[in-house]
């Protein structure tokens, strides 16, 4: 017994001194597993994410062997191409990162070629608990995997320059109230639009712009929401309810008519020049926009911004999307799949997802920090741009439902076609009414061409 | 096993009394093994000491580290090279452009600044040949910048400036299908034209109060214009552009007209990301390698104005502006420390930015390749402890091999030892050890045959015994007869000598046979003589002693 019991000591010994030797099968703090990451955060969210990687890989990384190595940062739709260039193995294209910030549409294709990891194995059903279910839903893109882990969601607000907003108020007493119905934008545009035009008498018709959704594929999603209207109905797009003649009306109308922009890039672009005043976009966006304004002779002014719930259609529900990247694990060894796990559950954490929202405009992700953790966080923080846009998400928070927008394959393609088409016969239209409008008024030019654009637009997508 | 020997209390008891006693022979076997074991791993560490194992870590570390620096040297000055070729080329065809563009509009090129309205036209003219050398060379941007504003009338209006800075957000994909171009500075009518974003950071005109890749080759071309753009062209250090956190290192060239006017910069851009991306170790054994181009001054290197790539996330020692001193190492790599606290470990080659008589020769930069001190010393120290480790299990096996060794050369003496002492050795099972196995049998042998002789000994005595104890139960005259019978006279010889008649001595005679228990005088005189044999000095019938016998 006492000669088995000493060479069963000797065997543990010495495997115990082999195993030491060789490393663990587990993170080894001295040998980092390094874990390349692509990300969408560009401008000052590009800052912040720095920040907090540094921060990830000096405390938790470097205890427990784990190093972010930013790799890319890119646009959301860049992104997109790449890492869908990557999954394909196309000629060019860089290797996967283990990493990536990742759109439900992104994701599916990865999820369909296998190349996600199911993080539903790396959190306990507990971990899950703590963030908000629907969050966690929209990244079970299959209903049971969880490829996109969220870890920093948006909606879409109303932007407003309240610099150039006041002083037009000021003048024609329109009303930052006004701005809560997409009727009374209609009608703020159209006073806008005659204010600048009345600035220059000399010339007429040169009145400006004022508004911008910065996707029209999510302002007819949300606005057929809100009048309780699919807009998308069996993965096809549904222009045949009523409903969609009122979306379309209201923001083609005020194109057709020069009061909001046909334009193919964000709105912050046009705000930046004061080529419009308000725009409807993610709350993401909050830190694109410029705190001036510059104009054509490069003089500029401070911009102060203002922040409006997602407006409402007058009649409707007060309905908003829920949108915004999560971020997915490429599979590659379980020792990465673990690492990254590691680094979601830090970068979610209540206080460091309220960190990053606070600086960049996202919104939290778990329900301690969308709670009191983050009416402390409004209280204390001091980006008054940010402060705004969270007390506004609170309100729309406690006021609105919110919407997941659907996921298929080829939505992509969809909302591309159905916004270059949208703009196509805005230009179009446009072009036709400053033709026209100076032999008859400005309704029957716009009626005339508006109503052949509808019919042909509807017809057309009819046939799809 | 037995291990009793083992413990303490035995050694001390067994030692202290070995100088009674001698080591069992168990210790002694075991300590000559041990001899044997410690004898062969010194040997062993002497060869690794002289070989230089324990130092190999280092070596091979610096091989390492000196491949990577020789390949990232390379194609670092191959790509510098290129794009200093490509922004010459640039500085030609857009100086070519907007002479062309100046003189249809009717304005001499050294008089931009007095045509502001004009500029936009000018600028936005070049768009194209800014955009195409943006997408042929390996650059993360391209800008012109004319010494002119649009609007002199403003505050600061004399360090804003005109032009385009266009930035490729992924210089490194090679396959975008719409390359993503952003507008960085610019009219932003350029932008909507060309269906290209405003970047976030997007400002209408250049500031360039800290501006060197506006003012150097300027400069560099209004004093000595005998000089080639390829000679006038200036890399900056790695710096941060006004309004972003973004680091790039630029390389300007001036714009000349066709007489010799110089009415600008332009240039190409790659930003450290575009830098990371291009220049991240290949090799993956220490995962804190990274490669930095930075200015050389003297002994030192300012990792502020430098651009770095690796895995390591370098900006916390970035954070620290003050300056690497280098310092050579005296068996292997350089040293270079930042501060009293941080140190790295490296080698670092010179890259050549600029041609012989350029106007910026003396700027000097070198490509280097670090690892943080405590990575590679842990390295070493790793390697050595997996070294050292591996020789303590030799040392370990080798004891328990000589324990192991010692008490299975032994175990068959022991048994043998023990069948020896044992009673019956002629079952005892073989030792399969033929000496031992030779010496039981010859023990067994040997003890059969005292066996036997004591066995018929000890026989023998308890007979007499017996009738020693009998005799005493004789008559006097029984008694006499016996005597008489013991001295070898015949019956009717007692019968004379006893004057008795032979019947009476008869009679006696069968009386002394009952109670003697014997048959016939010859068997009395069997006992008698055998009696006489054990006491042949006591007198005759008196009764002998050896009831000890066995």
């Amino acid at each position: 017994m006492k000669k088995h019991l000493f060479l069963l000591i000797l065997m543990v010994i010495t495997v115990s001194i082999l195993i030491g030797c060789g490393g663990s099968a587990k993170l080894d703090p001295s040998h980092p597993v390094t874990l390349s990451l692509w990300h969408n955060y560009g401008g000052q969210l590009k800052d912040t994410m720095d920040e907090m990687i540094d921060e990830f890989n000096e405390t938790t990384g470097a205890e427990q062997g784990i190093m972010i190595n930013v790799t890319s940062i890119s646009g959301s739709a860049t992104l997109h191409e790449k890492l869908t260039m990557a999954a394909n193995g196309d000629p060019g294209a860089p290797d996967l990162p283990d990493i990536t910030t990742a759109y439900p549409r992104t994701a599916l294709l990865l999820a369909e070629k296998g190349l996600l990891v199911d993080l539903n194995d790396y959190f306990t059903s507990e971990e899950i608990s703590a963030y908000i279910p629907e969050f966690i839903q929209e990244g079970c893109i299959d209903g049971e995997s969880l490829y996109v882990f969220p870890t920093a969601k948006s909606t879409e607000v109303l932007f407003v320059n309240n610099t150039i907003f006041q002083r037009f108020a000021r003048e024609t007493g329109a009303s930052l109230e006004d701005l809560h119905t997409f009727e009374g934008i209609a009608r703020t545009a159209q006073l806008y639009y005659d204010w600048t035009d009345q600035q220059t008498s000399e010339i007429a018709g040169d009145g400006k712009m004022f508004f911008m959704p910065d996707s029209l594929f999510n302002y007819s999603l949300t606005g057929g929401k809100q009048l309780d209207m699919e807009f998308i109905k069996d993965g096809r797009i549904n222009t045949a309810e009523p409903g969609f003649k009122k979306v379309w009306d209201s923001y083609f109308r005020m194109a057709v008519m020069g009061q909001a922009a046909i334009f193919d890039g964000y709105a912050t672009d046009l705000a930046k020049t004061g080529d419009i005043v308000c725009s409807i976009g993610s709350t993401a966006g909050v830190s694109f926009f410029s705190p001036t304004v510059t104009y054509a002779d490069n003089t500029s002014e401070p911009a102060e911004l203002a922040i409006l719930p997602y407006p409402v259609f007058e009649g409707g529900k007060k309905i908003a999307i829920q949108r915004g990247a999560g971020m997915s694990v490429i599979k590659s060894t379980p020792e990465k799949a673990y690492a990254a796990a590691v680094f979601l559950k830090w970068f979610t954490s209540p206080e460091n997802n309220l960190r990053f929202v606070s600086s960049t405009g996202y919104l939290p992700v778990t329900k301690a920090a969308f709670g009191e953790i983050m009416s402390q966080e409004i209280a204390q923080t001091h980006d008054t741009n940010i402060k705004k846009l969270l007390q506004t998400c609170q309100q729309m928070q406690a006021e609105y439902e919110f919407f997941i927008p659907p996921l298929f394959e080829g939505i992509d393609q969809l909302q591309d076609q159905y916004e270059s088409q949208l703009r196509d016969y805005a230009r179009n239209s446009r072009e036709s009414y400053l033709e026209n409008v100076h032999t008859i008024d400005s309704e029957s030019t716009y009626e005339a061409v508006a109503g052949t654009a509808y019919q042909d637009f509807v017809e057309r997508w009819a046939k799809k | 096993m037995n291990t009793r020997w083992l413990s303490k209390d035995y050694l001390i008891e067994r030692f202290a009394s070995s100088a009674e006693t001698g080591l069992p022979l168990g210790i002694r076997l075991f300590l000559l093994l041990m001899v044997l074991v410690i004898t062969i791993m010194l040997g062993v560490v002497a060869i690794l000491i002289i070989t230089g194992i324990f130092t190999a870590g280092i070596s091979e570390s610096e091989t390492l580290v000196e491949n990577e620096l020789n390949h990232t040297a390379a194609e670092i000055s191959r790509h510098y090279g290129e794009l200093s070729v490509q922004a010459i080329e640039f500085s030609k065809q857009l100086s070519q452009g907007i002479e062309k563009t100046s003189l249809q509009l009717g304005i001499p090129i050294d008089n931009l600044k007095e045509h502001p309205n004009r500029l936009e036209e000018i600028i936005a003219a070049q768009f194209d040949q800014a955009y195409l050398s943006l997408q042929k060379s390996k650059a993360s941007g391209i800008f012109f910048i004319l010494d002119a504003t649009v609007n002199p009338k403003l505050k600061d209006a004399q360090y804003s400036r005109a032009g385009l800075y266009l930035k490729n957000m992924e210089p490194n994909v090679i396959n975008a299908s719409a390359p993503n171009i952003l507008v960085f500075r610019g009219f932003p009518s350029i932008g909507r034209t060309n269906s290209l974003s405003l970047d976030s950071r997007w400002k209408m005109e250049f500031d360039v109060r800290q501006a060197p890749y506006y003012h150097r080759p300027m400069e560099a071309a209004r004093l000595r214009q005998e000089l080639p753009l390829s000679r006038l062209y200036y890399w900056t250090p790695a710096l941060t552009l006004p309004g972003t956190s973004d680091e790039v290192m630029i390389c300007s060239v001036p714009l000349i007209d066709s007489q010799g006017n110089v009415f600008g910069v332009c240039g190409m851009e790659v930003s450290g990301m575009f830098f990371k991306l291009s220049y991240m170790p290949y090799q993956t054994f220490f995962n804190r390698l990274f490669c930095v181009l930075a200015p050389q001054s003297g002994s030192t290197l300012n990792l502020a104005q430098s651009l770095v790539s690796g895995g390591y996330s370098v900006r916390s020692i970035v954070r620290d502006n003050s300056p690497l001193t280098i310092t050579r190492n005296e068996r292997s790599f350089y040293i270079y420390r930042q501060g009293n606290n941080c140190s790295f470990w490296g080698l670092h080659t010179p890259i050549r930015l600029y041609p012989e008589g350029s106007a910026f020769a003396g700027e000097k930069w070198i490509a280097a390749v670090m690892i943080p001190e405590e990575d590679l010393v842990a390295t070493v120290t790793r390697l050595n402890v997996l070294l050292i480790s591996l020789l303590s299990i030799l040392v370990l096996l080798g004891i328990a091999a000589s324990l192991y060794i010692s008490q299975r050369f032994l175990k068959p003496i022991s048994q043998g030892l023990a069948i020896i002492q044992s009673d019956d050795l002629s079952e005892a099972p073989l030792t399969k050890i033929p000496e031992i196995d030779n010496l039981i049998s010859y023990l067994a042998t040997r003890n059969q045959e005292l066996y036997e002789d004591a066995r018929e000994k000890n026989l023998s005595f308890s007979l007499l015994d017996e009738f020693v104890q009998n005799t005493a139960k004789l008559s006097p005259s029984e008694r006499s007869v016996y005597d008489l019978y013991a001295k070898g006279h015949t019956a009717k010889e007692i019968a004379d000598i006893l004057c008795l008649s032979i019947n009476t001595i008869k009679t006696h005679t069968k009386r002394i046979y009952t109670k003697l228990n014997i048959n016939s005088r010859e068997e009395l005189l069997l006992y008698v003589n055998l009696l006489e044999e054990i006491n042949k000095d006591k007198p005759t019938g008196s009764a002998p002693n050896h009831s000890s016998q066995p």
